[in-house]
């Protein structure tokens, strides 16, 4: 029991001091909760998700709880790519901890232009780029529902990024399986599985839906299970790492994702909640492996997987 | 920026006023130093996912007082803790003094301004606002418009501070019958200082009345929110054409810089 285990991790080559990341479009541009927790203590910062040009979001009512969860439709509001080089990329490079800058665009081309104006920057500032595939805010569909689209997002973001890119997909997908296989296979270094899903919450008192936009993304407690089902499934077809993220609110949760499969988790809704959870699940993590006399956190990533495959 | 807090405090009491209105009391010695008129707390609450966002009613020594309504499952789960610890994160928002417009208390005491504060309270608008009333020195006029006079909270409190009370009830059981913005429009001058907070719809009129009248007024607005901290930019609301997130740059605005 007195053995410190390591929570350190290699993930696309950069080095996490544990395999906590913030989730994106849940902790702002990555330092709104430096009063609260050291953000130090954090794997990385994945950041809310950055377009070409600034965004208003959506209109009012854009957060209703539901059973154990949120939904939200926030609409990707934000500064857009030109000021967050500006100010939040510059504040981000203080922190100390690895940070990965979350895109999205209505088109390839929108893409592009964001990854070229990112990769203008101090190259040691962004460890990554995670790709918003997946947002339902921006087009009627999600992107990563078409195939083709969404290959030659990836193969365009990686002719100009020398870093690593990790695609975000939607759970709302036949197969994810192979979705996740289709991003490898254009040069995706890893995945993030996966985003809100798709839900609907109406208010009986008056007969209205309660998010402006009706359909919103769904997040928390409540949709565990689901994900974990994606990245396990997604494991035994995929050589790349995934980025396991749907309700973690405890360590525990973090290890069940990496158990089925993930390398790394995001934590989201659970840092809405509180961002002390973010440090109290690494906290957690550490706790479980001391227990169970496990050196490493390394070791844990697929055992459920690998011993039911064989 | 202003010093906040997420930790658990001792509840003193969570007692029933009347009606669905509860009062809880927090023991709080180092957190009520930093607590300012407007300000709120996120507020843990069993059996549901988010905190949830509660103004500041009154500080007295080292107790912060809530004052709520049971409205939906958080503050009827939040009304049924009667001891034991709550974790709160706070205080939140900018406060009255941030705007810059409440004249010092000094000032007020030499008589050196001529500050004449209008409060514009709908339902449970009162309760932040009377956190503010006894921090201003001054007394002024509350217009407090409710659905009924069994809503009616507070009154005892602003007449032990001298202010005016005038009160309006949808349904005519005190006061006048109707929406208190019917009658404010014929009182006000322009060397009022408004502070407002009620519904939408209240604070629209009152809007319209300040911009007509060119009187200063100050709104505290409500929104639905996750995070409390500015993280998840769900209680956003337009000020001046802009995004601004009630939680972080608000809950006060000058009034007529929202676009309601």
């Amino acid at each position: 029991m007195n053995m410190i285990p390591n929570l350190g991790i290699n993930f696309l080559g950069i080095e996490l001091k544990n395999p906590v990341l913030t989730a994106s479009g849940t902790f702002g541009y990555g330092y709104e909760a430096e009063d609260l927790i050291p953000l130090k203590k954090l794997g990385g910062i994945i950041t809310k998700t950055i377009t070409l040009h600034p965004r208003f979001g959506n209109p009012q009512p854009r957060i209703v709880e539901v059973e154990s969860g949120l939904l939200n439709t926030i609409g990707l509001q934000n500064i857009g790519v030109m000021s967050f080089i500006d100010e939040p990329l510059d504040r981000l490079s203080k922190i100390g901890v690895p940070i990965i800058v979350s895109i999205a665009g209505n088109t390839e081309k929108e893409y592009r232009e964001i990854a070229k104006i990112l990769n203008m920057q101090n190259n040691s500032i962004i460890s990554a780029v995670e790709l918003n595939l997946s947002c339902p805010n921006l087009r009627k569909k999600p992107i990563c529902h078409n195939l083709s689209l969404m290959q030659n997002i990836i193969k365009g973001v990686k002719k100009i990024l020398k870093i690593p890119i990790i695609a975000k997909l939607s759970p709302l997908v036949a197969d994810i399986p192979r979705l996740a296989l289709a991003a490898q296979n254009v040069g995706a270094n890893a995945v993030t599985l996966t985003n809100t899903y798709p839900a609907v919450a109406i208010n009986v008192k008056n007969f209205t839906p309660k998010l402006s936009t009706i359909n919103g993304g769904m997040s928390g407690s409540c949709i565990k299970p689901m994900s974990i089902y994606h990245v396990y499934n997604a494991y035994q077809r995929i050589k790349i790492p995934i980025v396991g993220c749907g309700g973690i609110m405890t360590g525990e949760d973090a290890i069940e994702f990496m158990l089925a499969g993930a390398s790394v988790v995001s934590v989201g809704s659970a840092s809405l909640v509180s961002p002390k959870n973010l440090i109290k699940i690494i906290n957690e993590i550490e706790f479980i492996l001391k227990c169970k006399s496990i050196k490493s956190i390394k070791e844990v990533i697929g055992i459920v997987n690998s011993k039911i495959l064989k | 920026m202003n010093k906040k807090f997420d930790k658990n405090y001792k509840i003193i009491s969570n007692v029933k006023v009347h009606g669905n209105y509860f009062e809880l009391k927090i023991k709080a010695p180092i957190t009520v130093k930093h607590c300012h008129p407007g300000q709120f707390f996120m507020l843990s609450i069993p059996n549901v996912f988010l905190r949830r966002p509660i103004s500041i009613h009154n500080i007295k020594k080292n107790t912060i007082i809530f004052l709520y309504k049971v409205i939906g499952d958080g503050t009827r789960n939040l009304s049924k803790i009667k001891s034991g610890k709550i974790q709160l994160l706070g205080p939140l928002g900018n406060s009255y003094y941030d705007l810059n417009f409440v004249p010092s208390s000094q000032k007020i005491n030499n008589k050196s301004c001529n500050f004449s504060p209008i409060i514009i309270a709908g339902g449970t608008g009162i309760v932040s606002l009377y956190f503010l009333a006894i921090n201003l020195n001054t007394r002024g006029t509350i217009y407090y418009g409710v659905y009924s006079e069994k809503d009616l909270l507070c009154l005892e409190k602003f007449k032990k501070i001298g202010w005016k009370i005038i009160i309006s009830t949808e349904d005519g059981s005190q006061g006048y019958k109707g929406y208190i913005t019917d009658i404010l429009h014929k009182d006000l001058r322009n060397d009022n200082t408004l502070f407002v907070c009620g519904p939408a719809s209240m604070l629209k009129k009152v809007s319209q009345i300040a911009k007509e009248k060119n009187i200063n007024g100050f709104a505290s607005l409500e929104e639905k929110m996750a995070c409390g901290i500015g993280n998840c930019q769900g209680c956003v609301v337009k000020v001046k054409g802009q995004n601004k997130r009630v939680c972080r740059d608000g809950t006060i605005f000058r009034i007529e810089d929202i676009d309601l």
